[in-house]
């Protein structure tokens, strides 16, 4: 079939305007949230709620999602703020990697799509054993420089660490305070978005190239529909709030561990998050973040579709 | 320093605008499922105040100054930062990316040609599960495309849906598989949360005059089906009375 290049154009650029309305607005809410953190949260208040056992502290921050409820786009400048604020590194991989999935939203959306029962349990206990394992996994390594970039440890402000927030006693006043929470967002929003924009632009080109139906005709095998649905996920880079109706659309033909393979991996780790992470990590730590992840949730689904019977 | 900072508010200030009208005349609607409708206008809201908050800020001669007005006790340390900070060209760039793509190339929805080469299914395993029993809630005339497939769907025999009535709108689609001339699909896409996970879904049309009928055009289809051989499959197909030229509906898509 011919396709002439107009056709092609404006289908790429509707479905890359689609990817970057729908996360965009997500994203502005975290860094809208992370801007209030900033003017409002000081260190000492993070210091004071976290504990002090990394184990304790690493279980607190799987559950912070439900202080914070962002998506995948949301959690990182989030994150990325609560790294200025001294939250240690294990603790925030534990709730970027942890909120998409635990919180709010999202459990009442894939409570929505597939009610009480395997899906969602196998859902959360998943994701929630996942980010742990990964969190605990970072806190062996006890130099944060050598895991986060320097701009996200050392406090934006000043720019260097001498100069961190730490010095700042009293919260700022409610009205100048919210009005400098909208400009650090605006700034945080260049920062973040252009890793956003890069995701959705690879997303595109990707959803483009590689034809969907060639990968559906793995869907009932036990072992290549978790690996389709890892790879589903990454490309489709689908927002987490949402992608329980997407894979509600899959559920009759891939088996169950796949399923969650998609549901646990996706809101981890996809084309989008990948590139935003690189915003916030050392290139290395990034490639742990999606390999572990991967590796555990794919694991995890074959293993569930070869013993367990849904 | 100083143009880039005025780079910055101008283009928050531009996307805010450019959402909002998208917001205002319903473009909106190509991109993402109606459900996300209420967050878009959070994010609208959101890109005109941070960037009517720069652009005033500038206006009075530089938020550097002005935030020395208010908290000059508590910030002196962010004083010396907020005179540094201004996006470099990069990232001024790609966030313009966005913006630029949806000013110049005009706005249509998923058609045709984002269909994939191995066509639009009849069988539909893709939207199985979906609320399976809404159908049934649904008159047979008032059913579209997507509830027309989820019944297919459910069925275990599909002669039952022989004779009945149905009033369709969705676009004119052809593929290799279509080799009566007289026989075309109407189909539409369905997205669950934006046009990313869109999937073709399609009712098999027969009429006689069909091969006037363009590639992506919108039309009104009434008729009543009818079981025959399609693909080598038993098929319902939609024998048409009508077929009417119509507009793009409002929403182009359909939510399951």
């Amino acid at each position: 079939m011919v396709m002439d290049a107009g056709a092609v154009l404006s289908t790429f650029s509707t479905r890359f305007l689609g990817i970057f309305i729908e996360a965009v607005s997500f994203l502005l809410l975290g860094t809208i949230i992370s801007g209030l953190i900033e003017v409002f949260v000081s260190n000492d208040d993070i210091a004071r709620i976290m504990p002090r056992n990394p184990i304790a502290a690493t279980i607190a921050g799987s559950m912070l999602g439900f202080v914070f409820p962002v998506c995948e786009c949301g959690v990182v400048p989030v994150t990325r703020r609560l790294f200025q604020k001294g939250l240690p590194v294990s603790v925030g991989i534990t709730f970027l990697l942890a909120a998409p999935v635990m919180n709010p939203i999202v459990m009442a959306s894939t409570y929505a799509a597939f009610g009480w029962g395997p899906v969602l349990i196998g859902r959360y206990v998943i994701s929630w054993v996942m980010a742990i394992i990964v969190g605990l996994l970072f806190s062996l390594q006890n130099r944060p420089q050598r895991i986060v970039k320097p701009d996200a440890l050392a406090a934006i402000a000043g720019g260097s660490s001498s100069a961190a927030p730490a010095i700042r006693m009293t919260r700022a006043p409610l009205l100048p305070g919210l009005k400098r929470a909208l400009q650090l967002a605006g700034e945080e929003f260049f920062e973040m978005g252009r890793f956003l924009i890069i995701g959705a632009f690879l997303a595109t080109v990707m959803q483009t190239l590689v034809p969907q139906d060639a990968l559906k005709a793995l869907a009932t095998n036990p072992v290549n529909s978790v690996l389709v649905m890892a790879a589903l996920a990454f490309v489709l880079s689908v927002c987490s709030t949402v992608d329980a109706f997407l894979a509600l659309s899959f559920a009759r033909a891939f088996t169950t561990g796949s399923i969650l393979t998609f549901l646990t991996f996706g809101p981890m780790v996809d084309i989008k998050s990948t590139m935003m992470y690189l915003g916030v990590f050392k290139r290395r730590t990034v490639l742990y973040m999606v390999i572990l992840p991967l590796l555990i949730s794919v694991l995890v689904g074959i293993w569930l579709n070869l013993n367990v019977r849904f | 320093m100083r143009t880039r900072q005025w780079i910055q508010s101008v283009l928050l200030l531009f996307l805010g605008l450019y959402m909002l009208d998208n917001m205002l005349t319903g473009r909106i609607w190509l991109y993402i499922n109606e459900r996300f409708g209420w967050l878009s206008w959070i994010g609208t809201g959101i890109l005109l105040a941070i960037g009517v908050i720069g652009v005033l800020d500038l206006l009075r001669g530089g938020r550097e100054e002005h935030d020395h007005e208010h908290h000059e006790h508590a910030h002196a340390h962010e004083h010396g930062h907020d005179h540094g900070t201004a996006p470099s060209w990069p990232k001024l760039a790609l966030v313009g990316l966005p913006l630029v793509m949806g000013i110049l190339i005009p706005a249509r929805p998923l058609g045709a040609s984002a269909i994939g080469s191995s066509g639009v299914s009849t069988h539909f395993s893709a939207i199985q599960g979906t609320g399976s029993s809404t159908q049934l809630a649904v008159a047979p005339t008032e059913r579209n495309v997507l509830d027309w497939v989820r019944a297919f769907n459910g069925s275990n025999n599909v002669q039952e849906f022989s004779g009945q009535q149905a009033d369709l709108i969705g676009f004119v689609y052809r593929d290799i598989r279509f080799k009566d001339a007289s026989q075309f699909m109407v189909a539409r896409f369905t997205i669950s949360c934006c046009v990313a996970d869109a999937t073709a879904l399609g009712v098999i049309v027969q009429w006689p005059d069909a091969p006037r009928l363009a590639q992506d055009s919108w039309v009104h289809v009434r008729g009543k089906f009818q079981v025959q051989n399609f693909d080598s499959q038993q098929t319902p197909i939609l024998v048409a009375e009508t077929v009417e030229p119509t507009s793009q509906p409002e929403h182009p898509y359909l939510y399951p």
